[in-house]
């Protein structure tokens, strides 16, 4: 019998199907590559970038890539600016860098608060923002806020650039109108104005590496005494993350009071499809979305008068 | 290591230097380093890879089971299924030690026919890689006949229901009936009722199930594989039919067992599949393997009537506890005597009935988990004793103090408890320990719970437990330890070293020790039952003892004085009064060496032996002794969501004798971890018998981000059995956790949720009765 010798393949235990592992050096060749494949292979390829859902997928055989194009090494597309009174954030920017960048607590309030709760410190250091929308999990925990923070995208492919805004981003459960040949370069959204809160809360069953029951996320902007703009994202009640629009017109040019915030909850729960799970069942899901609703919208104006 | 140097300063003969000192246990620099080698570290030349095939169905007939396809894949070494397999039967008793034959409750190594849990093996592949062997799985074809199955134990007693097991459901049934109930009943002012539930818990250790084995040149088949038990070397060779002494179980540090790892789990396979291909195998389950791969902690219903006096003493106590066994027996009748004995909690009850039956369901199959059915008993008596101290309106703590069972007085079981019982010393000081109250602050409210507990150490005594060991001295001072003991994570393995380093007078790092082969080292019982420091701790004391006799005599004599006046620490022999009379170790060991004075001895220790307990009444004793403290917490519950925030958790806990207190703080802080997820997250759900929580993402152990900082307080009485006066401390740790957690939050809320786990969304209902508070 020997020990295992340091530095021996592990291949022997590895317990994913075999892929074949593509590095491009840089977005253009990332592009290519991606492009190649759209009209060549017939989408066989994705793109890999923390890996934190698409391994975990490979493994339990639910997707079975014949290439995955690693973004490992496209650094021009990791890290956060300030453009144009818009915050950019890369499209392999990680949960960790989110936590990092400068001064994010003012420019995306939702999202530094998402990205505290976010899975464990193992997982914040791989996962991307962009991941995160793309795999569209309807418990993503960066959608909420980039919904409540009114987000656009940024898709890049070799044929050229389109921004689609997150709200149009989503067309059903874990679909989304992104193009094979293409790639999220980046998430903008306007800086939040100084007469404006901006709220997100994630309740689970655990405080760390929990999968959400419900996330929800408020903006909030007032005006000479009234709401001139609110929006309420609602995560893991439906099959897309959303927001509750009729709850959202309620309060528009109105002052917040008690009753109003209430009715407000409650319509937004009217929003919700939520589903039974090993995690929480529906009738707990739209209760949590009706008090977290009614907190964060009060928090918020509590805030701002 | 080195240690510090206060260790080494001359000390009086009745002071200990070793024992009792928080010294960096002998397995820390390798796990901290990542050199040590787990299970599967290990590979060997040629080696093939192994998988098991499972039903996806919970119950069931099976029809047909073809390999061909598997067989015919290149690359595939063999393959079994049940029509391979002789008659023999998987043992599932608990493992003896004395050959004697307890319980008929083997299953089928593989299925042959009938399915009866979800997961259950029905044919085994090894290939020489894992992805063919994958493939291998994949090309089994095979007939599944649904079966009406069972899934409540409740429901498995009702005569219309399937039969799992036997004739009736019932795997085993036992009562306790000590004083006149009837007549402690007429006595109470009050009688309160109350119905608890818990769940099915999985062990979730680090390192799932792993083993390797191979046949040697003296045709033995070697198992090198992760256990709790290395005696089952036995079982195996009965159920593949060789004799006892051609199978060989090598442990190697385990990477946690609670409980999971002390039935078979992989050894059968390995040794059916190296027998025939006379091929090294290995096979490695993965997280979701190992949860369809071994039995999980029971779910308990348990009713508890308990008859009081306005000022508070308790007149009788009526408890019945119906457990759901699974599939198959395994140890499900052990551990619902655990439950009976433990039932009344550390309470002094005159007049006790206490019912508890086992009963098989096409749910997968429950066995040992740390606290062995003792654990569910505290979760229902604790809170049971906070629900009677509310209705009568009595402090719960002063409600608990007037009915503690005191050394002297009788246990449920009719006999009296001999060693220190410090209950009320550990839940006052676990109590202070919580500090300033946190404050409320809307809509989170805080609230407070402690548990006590009785939480046996030892075995079953009619299992007529011992344990070997052996000490040897080298001829340059150094000391080998030998004992079969398997490490579990608790230092097991250090805590014998510190025993053998304080009997000789050498320091910890003179000493190696060898452990857990069950064909070189000797046999010394299960790391199970919190007895590995009890049993092998002692064990080493003796052959330790009788070693350190000879060489005091030896260095008496040198020094010309009696072996009463001589002790040994520091690495030398001295006068105690005269500490510049001395002799060195070496010295004195070449001294004994030249002159045939033996230097090793081979010791075997005996827990206390008797016969079972009195089927009618449950009279006698059960276990050796038991560990008595406490666990106090504080929670925040937000009364909207429901989540909770441990803010605060302290145990206290008589150990007897802290041997080494760092060791003892280790399963104090791990025992509040896994105690706050069996209240709180931790549930293996089955849907008719299917496991739906099959990831650690939706089976919810607590992370470092739901755990406080944890207290530990270490009370000492030195008045158990086991070496130095120890009690013992591997489950009892956890047994107060879960109800103190539970008796918090419903301290903050008002009204209490009566099932595990305690989830937020049990929390918003239990908010919603319309008795609950506001
Ligand atoms: C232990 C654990 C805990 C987790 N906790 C959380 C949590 O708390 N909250 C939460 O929301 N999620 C959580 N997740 C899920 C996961 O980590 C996130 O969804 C993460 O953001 C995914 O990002 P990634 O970079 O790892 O994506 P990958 O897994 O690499 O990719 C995900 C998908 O996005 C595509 N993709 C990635 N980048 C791009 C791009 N730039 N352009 C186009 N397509 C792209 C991939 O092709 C793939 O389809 C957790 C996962 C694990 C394993």
């Amino acid at each position: 019998m020997q020990p295992r010798r340091d530095g021996a393949p592990e291949t022997r235990k590895t317990m994913l199907a075999d892929f074949d592992l593509v590095i491009p050096a840089n977005l253009t060749q990332a592009l290519q590559i991606l492009s190649e494949d759209a009209t060549r292979n017939g989408h066989d390829a994705m793109p890999l970038a923390g890996g934190t859902n698409l391994l975990v997928d490979i493994r339990a055989r639910r997707a079975a890539p014949k290439r995955l194009i690693a973004l490992g090494k496209l650094d021009e597309l990791r890290g956060t600016t300030i453009d144009n009174g818009r915050v950019i954030v890369g499209g392999r920017t990680t949960l960790t860098d989110v936590l990092r960048a400068p001064r994010m607590a003012e420019h995306a309030p939702s999202l530094v608060q998402s990205a505290r709760v976010f899975g464990g410190q193992m997982v914040r250091n791989s996962a991307t923002v962009a991941g995160n929308l793309c795999y569209g999990s309807p418990a993503a925990d960066t959608v909420p806020p980039l919904l409540s923070l009114n987000a656009e995208l940024t898709l890049a492919s070799q044929a050229g650039r389109r921004v689609v805004p997150l709200n149009d981003f989503f067309l059903g459960y874990k679909q989304n109108v992104r193009r094979h040949d293409e790639l999220v370069t980046e998430i903008t959204w306007p800086l939040p104005p100084s007469n404006s809160a901006n709220l997100f809360y994630k309740l689970a069953r655990r405080k760390g590496d929990a999968i959400t029951v419900v996330g929800l996320a408020v903006t909030l902007v007032v005006e000479s005494g009234k709401c001139s703009c609110v929006r309420i994202a609602l995560g893991a009640v439906a099959p897309v993350i959303k927001r509750a629009l009729a709850a959202e017109a309620m309060l528009i040019d109105q002052a917040l009071t008690p009753t109003l915030i209430d009715a407000a909850a409650g319509q937004a729960v009217e929003a919700c499809e939520p589903i039974d799970d090993a995690r929480a069942s529906a009738e707990y899901r739209c209760h949590g979305v009706y008090v977290l609703t009614r907190r964060l919208l009060t928090q918020a104006w509590e805030r701002l008068s | 290591m080195s240690e510090p140097a206060e260790y080494f300063r001359p000390l009086r003969p009745t002071e200990l230097r070793q024992v009792g000192r928080p010294l960096a246990r002998t397995d820390a620099p390798g796990k901290a380093t990542g050199s040590t080698r787990y299970g599967g570290d290990y590979t060997m030349p040629g080696m093939l890879h192994a998988k098991v095939l499972r039903s996806p169905l919970a119950s069931a007939r099976l029809r047909r089971i073809d390999v061909s396809k598997a067989r015919a894949l290149p690359g595939v070494a063999c393959t079994f299924t049940g029509a391979d397999l002789s008659d023999r039967l998987a043992p599932t008793d608990i493992p003896g030690q004395t050959g004697a034959k307890r319980l008929d409750t083997g299953q089928s190594i593989l299925v042959k026919e009938r399915v009866r849990y979800y997961g259950e093996p029905l044919a085994l592949v090894a290939a020489e890689t894992p992805a063919i062997a994958q493939k291998a799985l994949d090309l089994i074809e095979y007939d599944l006949d649904a079966l009406p199955g069972v899934y409540d134990p409740l429901e498995a007693l009702k005569p219309e229901s399937p039969i799992v097991q036997g004739s009736n459901n019932i795997v085993a049934q036992l009562k306790i009936r000590k004083g006149d109930l009837d007549q402690g009943f007429a006595e109470a002012d009050r009688v309160i009722e109350n119905s608890y539930r818990t769940q099915f818990v999985e062990h979730a250790f680090l390192e799932p199930e792993v083993g390797l084995a191979w046949v040697d040149e003296n045709d033995v088949i070697n198992i090198r594989v992760s256990t709790q038990v290395i005696e089952h070397f036995r079982s195996i060779a009965d159920a593949v039919g060789v004799p006892h002494n051609k199978v060989r179980i090598m442990g190697a540090m385990v990477g946690g067992g609670f409980g999971g790892k002390e039935d078979l789990t992989v050894e059968i396979y390995l040794a059916l599949l190296t027998r025939a291909t006379r091929r090294p195998v290995q096979l490695v389950y993965t997280r979701e393997e190992s949860f369809l791969g071994h039995g999980k902690r029971h779910p308990f219903v348990m009713t508890y009537r308990t008859g009081v006096t306005k000022d508070g003493a308790i007149t009788a106590l009526k408890v019945t506890i119906t457990a759901d066994a699974g599939a198959y027996v395994f140890l499900s009748p052990y551990v619902i005597l655990y439950a009976l004995v433990a039932a009344p909690g550390p309470y002094r009850i005159d007049n006790l009935h206490v019912d508890a039956t086992a009963v098989a369901t096409n749910n997968m199959y429950t066995s040992a988990f740390r606290g062995f059915g003792a654990a569910q008993a505290c979760v229902a008596y604790e809170a049971q004793m906070d629900e009677v101290a509310k209705a009568l309106d009595l402090e719960r703590m002063a409600f608990r103090r007037r009915n503690f069972l005191r050394t002297g007085d009788k246990l449920a079981t009719d006999v009296p408890i001999e060693s220190a019982v410090w209950t009320d010393e550990c839940m006052t000081k676990a109590w202070e320990a919580l500090g300033e109250r946190t404050p409320d602050s809307v809509p989170v409210k805080v609230g407070r719970g402690v548990a006590c507990y009785q939480q046996s150490y030892g075995r079953i005594m009619w299992l007529h437990d011992t344990s070997e060991a052996w000490v040897g001295i080298e001829v340059d001072g150094t000391v080998t330890v030998r004992s079969g003991v398997t490490d579990i994570g608790a230092g097991q393995i250090s805590a014998l070293g510190q025993i053998a380093a304080e009997l000789l007078g050498v320091s910890l790092s003179d000493v190696a020790i060898y452990h857990s082969d069950s064909s070189t080292t000797p046999l010394a019982g299960t790391t199970t039952a919190t007895r590995a420091l009890y049993m092998t701790g002692n064990a080493v004391r003796l052959a330790a003892s009788a070693v350190r006799e000879r060489l005091v005599a030896r260095s008496a004599k040198a020094l010309r004085a009696t072996p009463s006046q001589v002790d040994l620490a520091n690495s030398r022999a001295f006068v105690i009064d005269d500490p510049d009379r001395w002799i060195g170790f070496k010295q004195l060991v070449a001294l004994c060496a030249s002159e045939g004075i033996h230097r090793s001895e081979l010791a075997l220790f005996r827990a206390p032996f008797t016969d079972k307990i009195d089927p009618e009444t449950g009279r006698g004793r059960v276990h050796p002794d038991y560990t008595y403290g406490a666990h106090a917490v504080e929670v925040a519950v937000d009364t909207e969501t429901g989540e909770v925030t441990v803010l605060k958790s302290i145990g206290a806990h008589d150990v007897g004798r802290a041997i080494n207190p760092a060791a003892v703080a280790g399963q104090i802080e791990g025992g509040a971890a896994q105690g706050q997820g069996y209240a709180l997250s931790e549930e293996m759900c089955y849907q008719e018998g299917r496991l739906i929580t099959l990831s650690l993402s939706e089976y919810l152990i607590p992370t470092a981000m739901d755990v406080p900082q944890i207290e530990s307080i270490i009370l000492e009485s030195r008045s158990g059995l086991g070496p130095f006066g120890a009690k013992g401390i591997g489950e009892p740790a956890l047994i107060p956790v879960a109800p103190a957690i539970a008796n918090a939050v419903a301290d903050a809320i008002g009204v209490r949720v009566y099932d595990l786990p305690i989830t937020p969304e049990r929390i918003v209902m239990a908010l919603r009765q319309p008795d609950s508070m506001e």
